[in-house]
């Protein structure tokens, strides 16, 4: 395993936002980043759903069901399968320094998840490529790109799940078998019932400095993030280029 | 549309006369390192015999830089071929 250590660790809790500034923030945080790594928490509103970078939006959302119900949705920097973002926690990681092995980094990277999670009483375990699970149910998945010399991880831990209203907006690959992707997911997905938010963010920060033997510096996103954020949300997360791209 | 440890959606046209692509967008839950080497795949795809052989060397030679998760040239080739007979 890696020995990759850092002397600090930028802490972002950029609070709620909606899906397009939420993944903005991640792609300005990649183009600032220095020396220091960044850890940055965070949460959806209104509730979003995401869809992996190789993903079709048309194939993966009910667009129509979304707009009725006033759920955002976006496409990530990141491959996976669509996501659906509102009782959760959801953090980036962002650094220079990582392992190359990509399956190498999502452990170094989960590894900081699993104490966090363990931490508060539950018995987790990592399952490569990118999930926690909790007694073999996945209450966490990562996905990671990296871009000119930086990786970025960002991933989510389920707080609470709402299967039902996650298939009434997801489509599935058979309308026939829908009742029993259902019935699955619901027996293959849990969450950390009974903690809170901010009980995550506290425990994932302290497991972040641990790994890393890192000193926790928290932070604001500075002016030209902002700006940054703010140029990409209107020109690339919001547009129809980017998100109807497949 | 063809399950491998992935979901990988396949949207293809093809010379029927010829057997060779036309045009091809590949989708799906997969991961794939650098991300861009798939919008490469399928532009080097165009043209390409779809016989299981020549398709599935063609894809490790495009890939060869690259590394996926979720699927492989195998699943790839397969989902491609299945196209035809949908």
């Amino acid at each position: 395993m890696s020995a990759i250590k850092f002397s600090k660790i930028r802490v972002l809790e950029t609070g709620y936002r909606s899906a397009a500034v939420n993944m903005a923030i991640d792609e300005a945080l990649i183009e600032s980043i220095d020396e220091s790594p960044v850890f940055r928490v965070y949460g959806w509103r209104p509730a979003a759903v995401s869809i992996g970078y190789f993903q079709s939006i048309r194939d993966e959302v009910d667009i129509e069901k979304c707009s009725e119900i006033g759920v955002d949705i976006v496409r990530r920097l990141t491959g996976g399968g669509a996501v659906l973002h509102e009782f959760e926690l959801t953090y980036s990681f962002i650094t220079k320094r990582y392992p190359q092995n990509i399956m190498e980094s999502y452990l170094w990277i989960c590894e900081a998840l699993l104490m966090s999670i363990k931490r508060l009483g539950f018995n987790a375990s990592f399952v490569p490529l990118n999930d926690v699970v909790i007694n073999g149910k996945k209450v966490s998945g990562s996905a990671q790109t990296r871009r000119k010399g930086v990786l970025l991880q960002h991933g989510t831990v389920l707080l609470n799940v709402d299967v039902d209203k996650m298939f009434s907006i997801l489509k599935v690959p058979s309308e026939k078998i829908r009742d029993k992707i259902i019935k699955d997911v619901k027996q293959r997905v849990t969450s950390l019932e009974g903690i809170t938010f901010d009980d995550m963010a506290s425990s994932l920060k302290t497991s972040f400095a641990t790994k890393f033997d890192a000193r926790l510096v928290s932070d604001f996103l500075s002016t030209n993030e902002v700006s940054r954020a703010k140029c990409l949300t209107e020109g690339k997360f919001s547009s129809k280029e980017w998100n109807f791209r497949r | 549309m063809y399950k491998s440890q992935k979901l990988i959606r396949i949207a293809l046209e093809y010379d029927e006369r010829e057997n060779t692509i036309n045009s091809i967008t590949i989708s799906g839950d997969f991961f794939l390192y650098p991300e861009e080497a798939l919008e490469a795949l399928e532009a080097q795809l165009i043209g390409t015999k779809l016989e299981r052989d020549t398709l599935k060397q063609d894809i490790d030679r495009y890939l060869k830089n690259s590394e996926a998760y979720g699927f492989d040239s195998i699943s790839l080739t397969e989902a491609i071929l299945g196209c035809k007979t949908e």
